[in-house]
């Protein structure tokens, strides 16, 4: 009996100390992070409006507007996730150095942008529903919260890879670009990372087609994506650990 | 406390460091000078493990602290942020880090107020001493330090020769990149890099 006692309070001992290098090592970064971002208020307001001035823009004379809008939520999310990994260089490899891992200064900003990329999310999919009254709107959320669900991890995989911001934002443009311009049946399509929210969204005004295979499709990208971009920074500071 | 050995870098086809070995002992106060483009920063980053060599070894022993050149702060967050961010890596607690961070803004001469003001607010002299904060709040037993009075006032300057003096008796080993030759008498030794005139393969 004493053996299990014991052994359950090493368990939960165990269980303490992992709770709390979490909340220092992971939690705190991205409550700094998030400290920061929340001082940024005009980017903040731009990070929520520009995703809305493309669905306000092509709403009127189109009904694939709902997949504009989502979609170009990409460039906010992805941007603000470039734009936390790249702002954060000099200071990150001191405190690598210091002792955190490259990977827990990641999942933070992870689960900071997540976080915020879902607010807009909600935001941006209410006006939607209101604004074009899909078919489906349950696809639509699905479809606006798989954009984020991607463009976070892509935004910190290309800001983790890139060396400098003018060839990150060139690549979003790039990609974000060619994933609104092209149909989600094209093929080229199907292999960029914002596909499976495209497909989503384009079924939620009316058209068929199956849901699940885009939503795993979406997770195994947002996985691989963010798998990169942690190699990336433990690539950078191999040195260091 | 660090051995470098055969230290070779180059950046592309620029070569900035060729055999650069150096050895530091507990405590030794250490001067780094040369031109512009001599490897100063360079050989710091790598004595930091920020950076790797072509070529070489390089040993430390015990925890480094890095001031870089240039700081690279947070311009929204505030002194304690930052020395809130830094403590936990470090093996401090937040209160612990903010504390033991203003005693060490406080030696200084950081301006006491200051302490909530975004980085973007502060002068260039108060954001390096925050630098150099940095540098020394895990207990480092190894200090790197590059320009690490860049801004510092007159007095802030005379100071900090006086806590490294101090660092020193404390078994601290201190490197300081600096082009000031009233500099060269405040140290044991000095050690001059000069910029290395070939390109890889040339």
């Amino acid at each position: 009996m004493s053996d299990v006692s014991a052994a359950t309070t090493h368990a939960t001992r165990a269980r303490a100390l992992v709770r709390r290098h979490w909340a220092e090592h992971v939690l705190l970064p991205a409550e700094m992070a998030g400290r920061e971002l929340a001082r940024r208020r005009g980017a903040l307001g731009l990070l929520t409006l520009l995703p809305l001035a493309f669905y306000a823009a092509s709403r009127a004379d189109s009904d694939y507007a709902p997949v504009l809008g989502g979609i170009a939520m990409a460039f906010s999310i992805s941007g603000a996730a470039i734009f936390c990994v790249m702002s954060s260089r000099r200071l990150d490899s001191r405190l690598v150095l210091s002792g955190y891992r490259p990977r827990e200064l990641m999942i933070g900003r992870l689960l900071l942008l997540e976080s915020l990329g879902t607010l807009v999310a909600l935001v941006f999919a209410g006006v939607i529903v209101l604004g074009s009254n899909p078919a489906d709107p349950g696809e639509l959320f699905s479809g606006v919260f798989l954009v984020t669900l991607c463009a976070v991890p892509f935004g910190l995989a290309v800001g983790a890879l890139v060396p400098s911001e003018l060839e990150s934002v060139l690549i979003l443009i790039g990609v974000v670009g060619v994933q609104l311009t092209l149909s989600p049946s094209n093929p080229v399509a199907k292999f960029l990372p914002f596909w499976g929210a495209q497909r989503l969204l384009d079924q939620a005004g009316g058209g068929a087609g199956p849901t699940t295979w885009p939503i795993v499709v979406a997770f195994l990208y947002a996985a691989g994506l963010f798998v990169i971009a942690c190699w990336a920074v433990n690539r950078r500071y191999a040195n260091v650990r | 406390m660090l051995t470098a050995s055969g230290l070779h870098h180059s950046y592309g086809a620029r070569k900035v460091l060729r055999d650069v070995s150096l050895t530091v002992r507990v405590g030794e106060r250490i001067a780094i000078v040369g031109e512009n483009g001599a490897g100063k920063t360079t050989l710091m980053r790598i004595c930091a493990r920020l950076l790797a060599p072509d070529a070489g070894t390089l040993e430390i022993d015990g925890r480094v602290g890095y001031c870089p050149q240039i700081p690279g702060l947070h311009d929204l967050l505030t002194p304690d942020e930052h020395l809130a961010l830094f403590s936990p890596a470090l093996g401090l607690t937040r209160e612990q880090g903010i504390a033991r961070g203003r005693e060490l803004l406080a030696e200084f001469g950081f301006p006491g107020g200051d302490h909530g003001a975004q980085i973007r607010h502060l002068s260039g002299g108060c954001q390096q001493k925050l630098n150099l904060t940095l540098a020394l709040l895990g207990g480092a037993r190894l200090l790197l330090l590059d320009e690490p009075y860049q801004g510092f006032d007159h007095g802030s300057y005379m100071n900090f020769w006086d806590h490294v003096a101090r660092w020193s008796r404390q078994g601290i080993a201190v490197i300081v990149v600096t082009h000031m030759l009233a500099d060269l008498d405040l140290v044991d030794r000095v050690v001059s890099l000069t910029p290395v005139h070939e390109e890889v393969g040339g």
